[in-house]
Parts: C-alpha cells; structure tokens; sequence
C-alpha cells in the first residue's frame, strides 16, 4: 500500500469535495466512493486504515458538522465492507454500485445520528432525503471513479485479491 | 486492535469540546486556502453566466444591489426616526449604528447547499467578536455569529436550516424569520400575503441591532401545510451571498 500517494489522494479528493462540489445541490460523495474502493482492493488492516482517514477527511470538511461522527461511521462500515467482501466478491460494477449506495446512505443516516445523539445537531427529513439522492449519484459515479483510483494507487483491480 | 484504536480516537473526537474540534476543521480551511477559493471560483463560474456588456452606462449587478439595500435601510431608518419624533421621545436619540463598531472579515470559507448554510470568516474573540452579532455584506444582514474562537467566528446564515433566530418586521408584526436551506428561509404562518419582490427588514434586536435592516426579499408566498388559512412567505437574501469574499459584523458597544 501507497501511504503517500494515499494521503495526497485523500487531500485531493477532499478538497474538490469542500470547494467544487460544496455548493452543488446535489452532489456524490467522493469521498464515500474512496472508502468503498479500499474497502474492496486493500487487504483488512489496509482497510481498516484507510476507512478511518478518509472518515478523519470527512470530518475535516464537514463543516458544521462538529467532528468525531464522520470519523466513527465512515470506519464501522469500511471495516464491516471490507469483511463482507471476503465472503460476497465485489468486482462487477454493478455490485459496486450496489455496495456504494448501501454504504453512503447508512454511513451517512449513522453520522448524522451520532451527530444528532451526543452533538445535539438538527435531524430534519431534507437530511434523508439529500442523503438518498447523493446515494444515488454516487452509485453511479463511483464504479468508473474506481479505476483512475486503481491507476494512482497501483492496485490491480481484475484480481479477487491484491497482492 | 487497531479497530479498536481507532475506534477509541473517533470517540476522542466525539466527546471533545467542540471549541476544540472545531480549530482542526478551522485549521484545514487555513491551510488550504488558495486551492479552495479556486475551486468555489470555478465552481461558481461555471454557474453564473458572465456578463458580455462592457458599456459605461451599465452598473454592475452586484453595484446595484448593494445601492438598492443601502437605500431600504436609510428609507427604514427614516421611517423609524419619523416615528420617534411622533412619540415626542424624551431622551436623546441616537443614529442607527452610532455606537457599533464594524469590524471587516474576510470569508475563509462558505457553504450554500440544502443542509448548510455557513460561512467561517478571519476575525474572532481577539478582535471583539461575541456570538449571535449580526453579519452584514452589501448593506444587508445575512446571518449571526454562531461560535466564535480566538482568531476565527462561524456565521450561520439566515437560509441555515436551523436558522430561527432572526425576528423580522411583517405586516406590521415582529416574527421570527426560519432557514429552509438551499439559499432561501420562510416567514411561516402569516395572515396576508405579500408582494414579490416586497423587501423585508430585520427586527431591532436590543443589544445587537439597534436599528430595522434589510434581510431579503420576498420570492413566493405558500400556502402553511398546517393551515390553510395562513402562509409562508419564502425570502431569498438580498445580496449574492455565494460570491462574498468580505463580511461585516456589527459589534454593538465595543470595549474600548
């Protein structure tokens, strides 16, 4: 695993999020799409790592969003993707889509709820509702975001496991 | 174990005072500054049409905007002056803002979207700030500090949706103005409706604001989904927030 190349991906993707993509209606959760990706083509401890720093990144850029619920959440589902892939392979497309709808809504609902729980953050329906459709463009983005990813990290990705 | 490390981290992070917390996110807005305010550029260039007129007759928009709210707030404040000269006032008027310090602040970073509506501007507790003063841009309100640190302040807008604390004057009645996102906030359950495009001032707030201010105007007026008999009145900002680069708070009564 890259570490550097991680961390600048990471920096990257994160502030595209916070300045072109911020005052989008509705937008994809690039970095949601990033932690799914690792998810499937790291090994566990990789995994693992890398759901909890793109979760740290969330926080950072999540703005009013006090930090701490991005962090937990992001980390709870990369690590339970990561194990789910041991047992159901995630390589088509399709089933990454799948997998990246999945994970955004509910890392996003759980945010938002520990949010809500210890911070004391409004929960309001458009909450939900902007959450299921950044779902849905996510889940259409992603799989093809997956690849120039692939690219920079030097992962391959027409294996069922990485080396 | 190292989920459990880092479980143990997120949950640092979670119980933290937010005073706290909040300098890491404040911190990374800091830092990354200059790639930021080129990809709002971009993002708010490839929105808003550019303008091809270069004619010296033609104000730009933003100029004209800016007049029109400096005009409603002298035309409110004169109708408020007219008012106390009628009630025959027995102590020495001041003039609106007299006594208030503006203190500029440039606008580290902002977001407009349907769940947020916030911006993190440069000045703090170092230099007079103090939560829930009222920000200006372009001689209207746009919002209140909601948290403050020593050198940096939150400002949450009045389009946030948990904006709701905002009185306004309509129809003769002081209500409370709330943030529905996505740029706009209602008036929610008046008697009457209002014209579009009819200006709404912010309420004195004694301490705060001493005098009526333009906040928006009205863009709609819909039916309350709890009664049909009354309605909502949606307002949009009167300046263009989404391309401030500098704010003003107003600092009643600053200690010298």
């Amino acid at each position: 695993m890259r570490w550097f190349r991680f961390a600048l991906l990471i920096l990257f993707v994160a502030v595209l999020q916070a300045s072109v993509l911020a005052n989008m209606d509705v937008r994809p959760d690039l970095l949601l799409i990033l932690l799914v990706f690792f998810a499937i083509y790291c090994n566990a401890t990789e995994a693992i790592i890398t759901s909890f720093a793109i979760g740290f990144a969330a926080d950072l850029i999540g703005s009013p969003i006090p930090m701490g619920p991005q962090m937990l959440s992001f980390g709870i589902f990369g690590t339970l993707l990561a194990y789910l892939h041991r047992v159901i392979a995630i390589r088509k497309m399709p089933f990454q889509a799948l997998a990246i709808f999945a994970t955004t809504l509910l890392a996003g609902t759980f945010a938002h709820f520990l949010a809500f729980l210890i911070k004391s953050e409004p929960l309001t329906l458009s909450i939900f509702r902007t959450l299921f459709w950044m779902a849905i463009y996510s889940a259409i983005v992603g799989p093809f975001l997956f690849l120039p990813s692939a690219w920079w990290m030097r992962i391959r990705i027409n294996r069922f496991t990485r080396h | 174990m190292l989920f459990t490390w880092f479980m143990l981290a997120g949950f640092i992070f979670l119980f933290a005072p937010q005073n706290l917390t909040d300098r890491f996110q404040v911190a990374f807005f800091r830092v990354f500054q200059m790639p930021l305010s080129i990809g709002e550029n971009i993002s708010l260039s490839v929105r808003t049409p550019r303008l091809l007129s270069d004619d010296t007759n033609v104000v730009p928009r933003r100029e004209h905007v800016k007049l029109q709210n400096r005009c409603a707030d002298l035309e409110a404040w004169l109708r408020q002056e007219h008012e106390k000269l009628e009630k025959l006032a027995q102590l020495r008027a001041r003039l609106p803002l007299e006594g208030a310090a503006l203190v500029d602040a440039g606008v580290l970073s902002a977001s407009f979207d349907k769940l947020h509506g916030e911006l993190i501007i440069d000045q703090g507790r170092d230099d007079g700030l103090e939560k829930e003063q009222f920000v200006l841009a372009d001689y209207s309100i746009i919002g209140r500090v909601s948290s403050v640190l020593s050198h940096e302040a939150r400002v949450k807008l009045f389009t946030n949706p948990t904006s709701k604390n905002i009185a306004v004057n309509i129809n003769g009645t002081k209500q409370f103005m709330q943030g529905t996102g996505d740029n706009l906030a209602k008036i929610p359950m008046v008697r009457n409706t209002v014209k579009t495009d009819t200006e709404i001032m912010a309420a004195r707030a004694p301490g705060f604001l001493d005098a009526p201010m333009i906040i928006g105007k009205v863009v709609r007026c819909e039916r309350n989904s709890e009664s049909a008999v009354l309605w909502d009145i949606i307002v949009k900002p009167a300046c263009d927030i989404k391309h401030l680069n500098s704010v003003v708070v107003i600092v009643m009564n600053p200690q010298k």
